[in-house]
């Protein structure tokens, strides 16, 4: 078990998404991806407010939105903690269904373009082999 | 806690023939922590000064802590921390002198967060001895802000406080804010153009235009509340949607109509022809103030 520093986070000021939303997201893909684990510690609202500059609301907001949704649980003393998942981890087509957003922006810049879906889905192929 | 704790109705102000604030009615409640934000000369300095009592308004009521502005008790003066766009500090006396002058009109004061923000925001040393009309633009900003949380304000107004700044300077000021004030409680209201800054401490913003608070709301709710809806005037000209903020026909007969309650497009949105865009803070001031 490991507890978690506030560099987990990035957050991007500029975005029609607000930071909260930027937060919650992020925790969700950091869980699908099994790189949190049940009964991690995440860093205190404040440990994020102060590094990365924000409204400590802003960061109990995405917190307490995350609980509300089982994914964390509030721990005493020990403040937020990955909750225990009763299933096993999230399936592929689930963690899919979290990379929607973001392909949905890339999808609308993509029609503004006129580009075709075929020289899209190429160019998307080749960033995913560029990175892996 | 849900009585306002600044009040204004109906403020009007002119400047000769031209009206500032035209009628304005506004309320901060406890605890918020408000990003004013207009156009350059919308107001908003006259605003916040009409606020504190600091400027006279030609019509309409303002109160504080439920006292008239032009008639506060000492003590609820004393609960008012202002920091202005343009410092007015004393400008013959050295950094110390003019805090030392200011404690003394407080019955409360903090010494030890004024003495850590001095060290910290680069006045110990040679600058301690500078007369404050020596310090850059940026070192009077500082001070300005030090002189106005030194009494610990529960009402913390800031005009432009950060213009004089670099990046690094209002991150400091930034991480100040929240640490040293917001996590106190204190309601703050501030006026910056800086959107970036405001998006990382303002829960709730306030539009001026046109001397009136045209939009207010929770940051949030607004930019996920706010849609850009473009399309052909064919599509568009007779559909009335809800929660319009601005109406815009291009000549090309293009309309682009933007809604700041884009959960309830409905069918337009999906029509072929018509564009539904989510907008940025950026894209939500302009399409306001304009």
């Amino acid at each position: 078990m490991t507890t978690h520093s506030a560099q987990l986070f990035s957050i991007a000021t500029g975005s029609p998404e607000p930071i909260y939303r930027q937060l919650v997201e992020q925790v969700r893909r950091l869980l699908a991806a099994g790189q949190m684990a049940p009964g991690d510690g995440l860093p205190s609202v404040r440990e994020v407010a102060q590094a990365l500059a924000l409204n400590p609301m802003t960061v109990s907001k995405a917190y307490s939105l995350l609980e509300m949704e089982g994914l964390l649980t509030r721990r005493r003393g020990m403040g937020m903690i990955v909750a225990d998942r009763p299933g096993p981890a999230s399936s592929s087509a689930e963690r899919a269904e979290l990379l929607r957003p973001t392909l949905e922006r890339a999808a609308l810049e993509a029609r503004q373009l006129e580009l075709d879906p075929d020289t899209v889905l190429s160019l998307f192929t080749h960033i995913l082999k560029e990175q892996a | 806690m849900n009585i306002p704790i600044v009040r204004l109705s109906s403020i009007s102000k002119h400047f000769g023939r031209s009206t500032v604030l035209d009628g304005l009615d506004w309320q901060v409640m406890p605890g918020q922590v408000i990003g004013l934000l207009g156009r350059n000369g919308a107001g908003k300095s006259t605003l916040l000064e009409c606020l504190l009592g600091l400027r006279e308004t030609d019509g309409g009521s303002v109160t504080i802590y439920g006292e008239d502005v032009n008639a506060l008790s000492d003590a609820t003066r004393a609960r008012i921390g202002y920091v202005p766009q343009k410092s007015d500090l004393f400008e013959w006396m050295t950094p110390r002198q003019m805090l030392d002058y200011v404690k003394a009109l407080y019955p409360r004061w903090n010494d030890a967060k004024v003495d850590a923000l001095l060290a910290r925001w680069g006045f110990d040393g040679g600058m301690q001895d500078k007369p404050i009309s020596k310090l850059s633009g940026g070192e009077q900003q500082r001070l300005s802000i030090i002189r106005a949380l030194g009494p610990d304000p529960e009402l913390l107004i800031l005009d432009e406080p950060v213009s004089a700044l670099d990046p690094v300077g209002r991150r400091d000021f930034l991480r100040e804010l929240i640490d040293g004030v917001i996590e106190r409680g204190t309601t703050v209201v501030f006026s910056t153009h800086i959107l970036s800054d405001l998006e990382r401490v303002a829960l709730d913003i306030a539009f001026l235009k046109d001397g009136r608070i045209t939009l207010q709301g929770q940051l949030d709710e607004l930019l996920e509340g706010a849609r850009r809806v473009t399309g052909p005037g064919a599509l568009l000209d007779g559909v009335a949607l809800a929660g319009e903020v601005r109406r815009h026909r291009s000549l090309d007969g293009t309309v682009s109509v933007v809604t700041q309650n884009g959960a309830a497009l409905g069918a337009v949105g999906t029509q072929a022809g018509v564009r539904v865009e989510t907008l940025s803070l950026e894209d939500l001031f302009i399409e306001v103030t304009q």
